[in-house]
């Protein structure tokens, strides 16, 4: 056998993938031939390492994520399943008209604000208070298509600016806020997770957003965000978290900071 | 009775029953996830793009051919995956950990207790290049055969093998140079 073949079918050694001949003339060729055989115990040497190595282990988020995406689909299409025909042949067309990128989505969404601004002036001239505050009304929800539209987006920092532009409501409907809390309990960065944190410390006195404040701390697997989180609840007085932090402080995985951090949010909540 | 195989549950997800979807997760979260940390060097980032995989399954199942074989179809979409990540952040280039080791989170879990020698061989795997480790990843850890490799990295076994044995050969050198000895 030459010391080229021999080579060449090395990694099927190293994997078992030979047959019974195959492999006996291998070995016959590596105890006769130093090069081949010391290439060979080289090879296997650092094979057999990397099979030494220890599997990984995913975070329990990974299957609470893969659930919550499951969820999200079933209630999707149970939603979709009436009126399947017009509705969602109207949803894909108007998808098509809608631009794909954020940038040119919002800069559509606001010229035709601008548009139908103008057009309303055109077309009725005197302007009660009535109009003026149902514009605004107007604006507000416009500003809140671009938030949660943002806030959908697979880039991180188109989904920071949806975060920045929650900042600017001064009362965001449900809608916004349970996709802030959302950011806070699924996005896959943890930077845009500590912006919408941020972002709901200011809608805290909304019942919804203080009870999903809780179930963010109770599920949060990254250090920074729990902190920040504590750090909210003892700011906002809320005194429901105090279970939860009892409960984190006994968790054994828990990293020291974020413990002492609880340990510290308790004595300041009770 | 024989549990169904992966092929009988895909062709049930794409046929409409996506609960079935929950089993493979079953079978095969660790294993992708096993993958990405491999190529990546990073947990957070591995886990959204495991998350990211199985959100393509289900997007795609319509893809699914009665002929497929299912791991193929599924590293192809975690190939997908990862590129298009990878695309979609700035340094893009390479893919290759240092600029992902940037993302990861500040404090480190597991990794400072585990023996040294595990770590330096973690490290040496994620300075070969991105082809290499690709091709040592998927015959080592993920039990896959070169034929297979082959199709889905989309080139004939006989490549394949000689990435893999220049893969061991480059991975050896870096390992030994990162451990202070010298290879023999």
């Amino acid at each position: 056998m030459k010391c080229q073949t021999v080579r060449e079918q090395l990694p099927d050694y190293l994997t078992n993938n030979l047959e019974e001949t195959a492999k006996a003339a291998i070995r016959e060729h590596l105890t006769a031939c130093t090069w081949c055989g010391k290439e060979a115990e080289a090879l296997s040497e650092i094979w057999h390492k990397l099979g030494a190595l220890p599997d990984e282990q995913p975070s329990p988020l990974l299957r609470v994520r893969f659930e919550a995406m499951m969820e999200a689909y079933r209630v999707g299409s149970r939603q979709a399943r009436p009126g399947i025909s017009w509705a969602e042949t109207l949803h894909h067309w108007w998808g098509r008209l809608w631009p794909e990128r954020p940038g040119l989505q919002f800069a559509t969404a606001v010229t035709l604000l601008i548009l139908g601004l103008f057009a309303g002036h055109l077309l009725v001239p005197p302007r009660s208070s009535d109009e003026l505050s149902e514009l605004r009304n107007e604006v507000r929800s416009m500003r809140q298509l671009v938030a949660l539209s943002l806030l959908k987006q697979e880039s991180a920092s188109e989904r920071l600016k949806g975060v920045d532009w929650s900042y600017q409501m001064q009362r965001p409907n449900k809608e916004v806020l349970t996709a802030l809390l959302n950011t806070v309990k699924y996005d896959s960065t943890v930077n845009v997770r500590l912006a919408a944190v941020d972002a709901l410390h200011q809608f805290a006195d909304e019942p919804i957003v203080r009870q999903g404040l809780i179930e963010a701390l109770r599920m949060q697997d990254s250090p920074l965000v729990q902190i920040a989180l504590i750090d909210l609840m003892v700011e906002i007085r809320e005194q429901r978290a105090v279970d939860v932090l009892k409960r984190l402080q006994r968790e054994r995985e828990l990293n020291e900071a974020v413990k002492q951090r609880a340990e510290w949010g308790v004595k300041q909540l009770s | 009775m024989n549990s169904p195989t992966d092929h009988v549950l895909m062709m049930d997800v794409r046929n409409g029953d996506v609960a079935k979807l929950g089993i493979l997760f079953e079978r095969y979260h660790r294993r992708l996830f096993n993958f990405y940390v491999r190529m990546t060097g990073n947990r957070t980032l591995s886990e959204d793009l495991v998350q990211d995989v199985f959100f393509r399954m289900l997007k795609y199942r319509g893809t699914y051919k009665d002929k497929s074989v299912f791991t193929t179809w599924m590293y192809q979409i975690a190939r997908n995956a990862r590129f298009d990540h990878s695309r979609k952040h700035k340094g893009e280039a390479t893919l290759d950990g240092q600029e992902e080791t940037a993302n990861q989170e500040p404090i480190l879990e597991a990794t400072i207790s585990q023996n040294q020698e595990a770590q330096l061989l973690r490290d040496a795997l994620l300075k070969l290049t991105r082809e290499k480790r690709e091709v040592l990843v998927l015959s080592r850890f993920q039990d896959m055969k070169y034929e297979q490799i082959a199709e889905l990295v989309g080139c004939d076994p006989g490549t394949v093998k000689t990435r893999v044995h220049r893969a061991l050969k480059d991975l050896r050198e870096i390992f030994f140079e990162l451990s202070g000895r010298k290879a023999s």
